[in-house]
């Protein structure tokens, strides 16, 4: 005899220790990793920084500021998404979905400026060490925000493909699996966002 | 009787009512792309097998050239072709065998291999869950670790060989792709990079599915004091992992843009027959820092696991509770805390300020205290007990006098000022292979003998199983105790010819090949026995059967996977899944030999907490 649950039936007997659904803990572990990634660049740079005869300093273009806004931005617009989804308000949900695609792609285009006004002074990314922590932390970042913004086309695509569909929205209110991972999704966004804003105070800080 | 069978069977149809929404299984969904735990410990505990046969022979290989360093093999040359001409292998080759030892050992097989297969196996089965917190991640992890040794695999049959700059990876050796500097700093190190990054992808998605399906998805009744150490020891092993690995994925990162991008992280002035490259700035130490940052909880990562399946099978089979299960738990998390602030004492003669090398052999020799601790309770919980001299309960004993014999030279390295004389020397060899290789290497055998009748209904064979057991145990010792005499002997040399007072070692280090020789063959015996076993294996005895389904026992153990039946259900119960009313070491108390974790206490009777 092969029966096979499904992963919902199997989730569905969770027991409620800590309140919290697996899956939401599994990612909250997982931030707690992104965490020790960026702790480790970022501490490889004060390593680096405190060996002063190595370390050529420069003012951090002021683009990463704006970026700085974009990012919040998403945030914000991400957040209202969830809140509007919960009130079943699809319409809404998926305008605010699309800007906040449109926010994080405007960052990513925001750090690509950064970095051609740095090769404008001639900072490349061989220069000098301090340039290229920069670059290397930057990238790293980007990389997470590009993985959450191929994440969030999936919702939108999703969203707008089905937006005649009653039945689809429907599910949308009656499928705690669907809010779960809508859910998941923001968590993320909140968190890379924090993550750009404390990178942004660190870089701030330190290249001046 | 009768209306009770009908009420349970009507049960069973309820519980069974949805069947129609089952698809059935598939071969490729069963065996392949499973998303069932108890496969998945299954596919990682092949293909570390496999890793562990490939280490293995990696390390029989160079030992021929370290035994009889003068003697040709012409054998070799068959079927290494150029990295043996004339039966001799060659210098390149012997350096990308040591490394590749060390990698798929450390990472493949005593990490990937060990927590892999038992966490996948005991997690849902004891903690009493259906499954994984998310079973698809959990099968993405398998398929990471698949990948990663495909790439690492594939670096053997490159033309410039895989990976020869040591386990540990350091620039700047590693840090140029020139390989006229050396060989397998070229494509085969960037296969080393890749490889290792799938494997760190493939330990974080497996350790935060253990973690959240640890704290989450318990059964009635099983709070964290009622956990078995096995699950304890693997939980705490996922947080390691978590936490660390992380570091080694920036350093790896750093270290490939070095390589490809000609940045300067870890590389400075350096000359090249005489041509100083355009590389400034950097530091070789930032790489050591974010190298052992990992290196050294990895250790752990290797140790804690085999420590919870030790303690686990010695309660078993001496019949007796574990001794002192809570000291057990808070050592396990002192040595969690401990393991992330001793790692620079992998690098006392980096030019570390010694001030700082005085806290980081403070904080060293403190990790002693919990491990002695767990030592005791060990031996505490197996005296006066009604000892089963079973395989899988000596290869638990070994673990315990290996750990001991292995500690005692940490304790003896961990002090700054003696290590600048046994660093890189083969006291080290010695001190890490007993203590860690082979301890962890008992504790997954242990593991796989006690619960080989979990994943396949069937036991290993115990006379094969003794042998395995007697030639590795003291075949072990007679490998690396000698090391401890070849007194500065510096451990990753082609041949010592050239240094005529290492003369003397020349027996030694015969005999140690010899009996690494004997060993591997024994470790033979082990693979054959498993595989036989599980098509020829004698079946697990039928207790008794509800419902159709038949339930058995065969260690009389307390926890919860034996609840589940003989079969391996996917769900893992047929029904609901048992509530848990006791801790897990109810051995020989109120009269009875052993009380399973499922049976309500008696009114009047004290539980253990
Ligand atoms: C009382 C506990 C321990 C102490 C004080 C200790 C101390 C040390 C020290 C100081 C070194 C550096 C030696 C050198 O390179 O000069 C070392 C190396 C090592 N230890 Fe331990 N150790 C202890 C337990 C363990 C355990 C439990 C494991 C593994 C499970 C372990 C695994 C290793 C490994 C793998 C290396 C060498 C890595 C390499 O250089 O390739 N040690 N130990
Ligand atoms: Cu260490």
């Amino acid at each position: 005899m092969n029966v096979t649950l499904t992963e919902k039936e199997i989730l569905q007997e969770k027991t409620e220790y800590t309140g919290v659904h697996p899956q939401k803990f599994a990612l909250w572990i997982a931030m707690a990793s992104m965490t020790m990634f960026f702790a480790a660049l970022t501490s490889a740079l004060l390593v680096k920084k405190g060996d002063y005869r190595s370390w050529e300093g420069f003012t951090l273009p002021t683009v990463f500021l704006f970026s700085t806004f974009a990012v919040i931005g998403v945030s914000v617009c991400i957040h209202a998404a969830l809140l509007s989804y919960r009130k079943s308000k699809f319409a809404q949900f998926r305008w605010l979905m699309f800007f906040s695609f449109l926010l994080g792609c405007l960052f990513l285009m925001l750090q690509l400026k950064g970095w051609s006004v740095l090769q404008a002074v001639g900072m490349t990314l061989t220069e000098n060490l301090s340039g290229s922590f920069l670059y290397v932390i930057t990238a790293a970042h980007g990389v997470h925000i590009a993985v959450g913004l191929l994440v969030m086309l999936v919702f939108i695509v999703n969203a707008f493909k089905n937006r005649k569909d009653p039945i689809y929205e429907l599910r949308d209110i009656i499928n705690p699996k669907r809010q779960l991972h809508l859910e998941l999704l923001v968590s993320f966004w909140h968190y890379i966002d924090a993550v750009w804003v404390y990178l942004y105070i660190f870089f701030f800080l330190n290249y001046r | 009787m009768e209306t009770a069978t009908a009420a349970h069977t009507d049960h069973h149809a309820d519980v069974h009512g949805h069947e129609e929404h089952h698809h059935e299984e598939t071969f490729l969904t069963k065996y392949i792309f499973s998303q069932d735990h108890k496969m998945i410990s299954k596919q990682f505990l092949i293909t570390g097998i496999f890793w562990g046969i490939v280490g293995g022979l990696l390390s029989v290989l160079f030992r021929l050239q370290l035994g009889w360093p003068n003697e040709t093999f012409p054998f070799l040359e068959s079927f290494l072709g150029k990295w043996a001409e004339g039966g001799k292998i060659s210098q390149e080759f012997y350096y990308a065998l040591v490394t590749m030892h060390g990698t798929i050992l450390v990472f493949f097989v005593l990490t990937g291999g060990l927590s892999g297969t038992f966490a996948n196996l005991l997690i849902p089965y004891q903690v009493g869950s259906r499954d994984m917190a998310s079973p698809f991640i959990n099968m993405l992890s398998y398929w990471f670790f698949l990948g990663a040794g495909v790439v690492m695999f594939f670096s053997f049959f490159i033309q410039t060989g895989p990976a020869s700059g040591g386990w540990t990876a350091y620039p700047p050796i590693n840090g140029l792709r020139d390989t006229a500097v050396n060989l397998g700093s070229g494509l085969g190190f960037d296969l080393w990079i890749l490889g290792m990054t799938l494997f760190i992808v493939s330990a974080l998605l497996g350790g935060l599915n253990y973690i959240a399906t640890v704290l989450n998805m318990r059964t009635k009744g099983m709070n964290m004091f009622r956990l078995p150490l096995t699950i304890w020891a693997l939980m705490f092993t996922a947080v390691i992992g978590v936490l660390s690995f992380p570091a080694l994925l920036a350093g790896c990162v750093l270290l490939e843009f070095d390589r490809l991008l000609d940045t300067s992280f870890y590389l400075n002035n350096i000359i090249i027959n005489g041509n100083l490259l355009g590389y400034k700035g950097g530091s070789p130490i930032l790489f050591q820092h974010l190298f052992w940052f990992l290196g050294h909880p990895e250790v752990y990562i290797i140790i804690l696991p085999a420590m919870g399946l030790v303690s686990e099978v010695l309660s078993t089979h001496s019949r007796k509770p574990v001794f002192g299960y809570k000291a057990m738990v808070f050592s396990i998390l002192a040595i969690l805390v401990l393991s992330f602030i001793v790692w620079a004492h992998h690098m006392f003669v980096t030019g570390l300020n010694p001030n700082l090398g005085a806290i980081f052999t403070l904080f060293t020799l403190l990790i002693a205290i919990p491990s002695a601790i767990k030592v005791f309770n060990w031996i505490g919980t197996v005296w006066r007990g009604k000892v089963r001299l079973s395989t899988a309960n000596l290869f638990a004993i070994g673990f315990v006098s290996m750990f001991i014999s292995g500690g005692l030279t940490g304790i003896i390295l961990g002090n700054s000022a003696i290590d600048i004389q046994l660093h890189d020397t083969m006291f080290v060899v010695a001190h890490f292979h007993i203590v860690m290789g082979v301890s962890a290497f008992f504790g997954m055998f242990a593991g796989v003998y006690n619960w080989f009748p979990r994943l396949y209904g069937r036991y290993m064979n115990e006379t094969l199983g003794l042998i395995h057991f007697y030639v590795t145990l003291i075949g072990a010792y007679a490998i690396f105790f000698p090391m401890h005499f070849m007194t500065g002997l510096p451990r990753r040399y082609y041949t010592y010819a050239n240094f005529e007072t290492f003369n003397n070692f020349n027996f030694l280090a015969e005999f140690i090949s010899i009996a690494a020789i004997i060993v591997f063959l024994g470790q033979v015996l082990f693979v054959i026995n498993f595989f036989y076993s599980i098509f020829k294996g004698r079946r697990v005895e039928v207790e008794k059967t509800v419902d159709g389904y038949d339930y058995g026992n065969p260690w009389g153990t307390t926890t919860l996977e034996w609840s589940s039946p003989i079969e391996r259900l996917h769900g893992n119960w047929p029904g609901d899944i048992p509530a848990v009313h006791r801790w897990p070491y109810d051995y020989s108390v109120n009269g009875r030999e052993y009380i399973p974790q499922t049976e309500a206490l008696k009114p009047g009777e004290v539980p253990h907490e």
